[in-house]
């Protein structure tokens, strides 16, 4: 080629390239492997085996604590009973802190929850 | 969407594995050549196909038919190589939207049949210029080009401004002049 290409031809010839650019054969058909995963997918059933295990196990321990409850001696009830009076009370003189602290760590945690969407505008 | 297609999703939305597969088998050249031209490893695109089309079918009763269903794929593969290369979502937010002009689109790169070598060996030069570029040109021109998408449908598929698609078909294509430049100056000092 003796003179160099018109920006014409230089477009055209890329235009043609990316036109002409060509499809790359595929090695193997993925139908065969996507229709065997999908086909092993089942829809979780309402309850499962976990739910099963998990409230066997919450049962068990409602029932210890209960039996263990029932075995105590009277002396020992009456203790856990102050203590959890005692602790009750402890709870109803800081609510006033406890309340604005809650309200306040909830406002919080919503503004966290746009953090992702504040960033995408900000880009 | 061809009525053929609209059938077949319809039935592949009520549970029809028969109809999920024409699907498959339609559109999965499509899908793999696009993962191939992003990731350029042959078992990863085949990988990404696979998990795109099983993604389709866990998510096609939520398809409403407001996109055309390869777009939608497209859209899928693209979430896909987005999580397999970390850069590629920033790389193309960075292009920005400066350029929103485009470079014409001509016909014949040549009327006279005597060029008609020269620009094959052209041809073949520029296919590996495509393949040197980097992972978001690629991934932008196999959208415009291959899977013959106008700009807004790639805006929509990528989830970005339609400035930033032009911006970014638009260097792609100044880096191909350039490698065109570069080839010229070799026939020159040849």
């Amino acid at each position: 080629m003796d003179n160099r290409l018109t920006p014409e031809q230089e477009r055209a010839l890329i235009e043609d390239a990316l036109k002409n650019y060509p499809l790359a054969p595929m090695p193997r058909s993925i139908t065969v492997n996507v229709m065997a995963r999908i086909q092993k997918e089942v829809h979780p059933a309402f309850i499962t085996w976990n739910d099963f295990a998990l409230s066997i196990v919450i049962a068990v321990c409602i029932g210890a604590l209960f039996f263990t409850m029932q075995s105590l001696p009277p002396i020992m009830v009456a203790k856990i009973r102050i203590q959890g009076i005692l602790l009750y009370q402890d709870i109803l003189v800081n609510v006033r802190w406890l309340v604005p602290a809650v309200l306040f760590g909830l406002a919080a945690f919503f503004f966290a929850l746009t953090i992702p969407f504040l960033q995408r505008e900000l880009k | 969407m061809s009525g053929t297609e609209t059938t077949l999703i319809q039935r592949a939305q009520k549970g029809d594995h028969d109809a999920f597969a024409a699907l498959v088998e339609e559109h999965q050249r499509y899908i793999f050549n696009l993962a191939l031209r992003v990731v350029k490893d042959e078992n990863e695109a085949l990988d990404l196909a696979q998990e795109t089309f099983v993604r389709a079918w866990t998510a096609l009763p939520n398809f409403k038919g407001q996109s055309q269903f390869r777009t939608w794929l497209y859209r899928i593969v693209t979430n896909l190589c987005y999580n397999r290369l970390s850069n590629l979502r920033r790389s193309l937010n960075d292009l920005g939207d400066d350029m929103l002009e485009n470079i014409p689109e001509t016909d014949s790169p040549f009327d006279n049949p005597a060029h008609e070598f020269e620009s094959n060996e052209t041809r073949g030069y520029l296919h590996r210029a495509i393949e040197g570029l980097d992972e978001n040109y690629r991934l932008l021109i196999t959208l415009r080009y291959q899977n013959e998408l106008s700009y807004e449908e790639i805006a929509s598929t990528l989830n970005l401004p339609l400035g930033t698609v032009k911006t970014g078909i638009f260097r792609a294509k100044a880096q191909l002049r350039n490698a065109l430049a570069a080839l010229e100056d070799s026939w020159i000092t040849a």
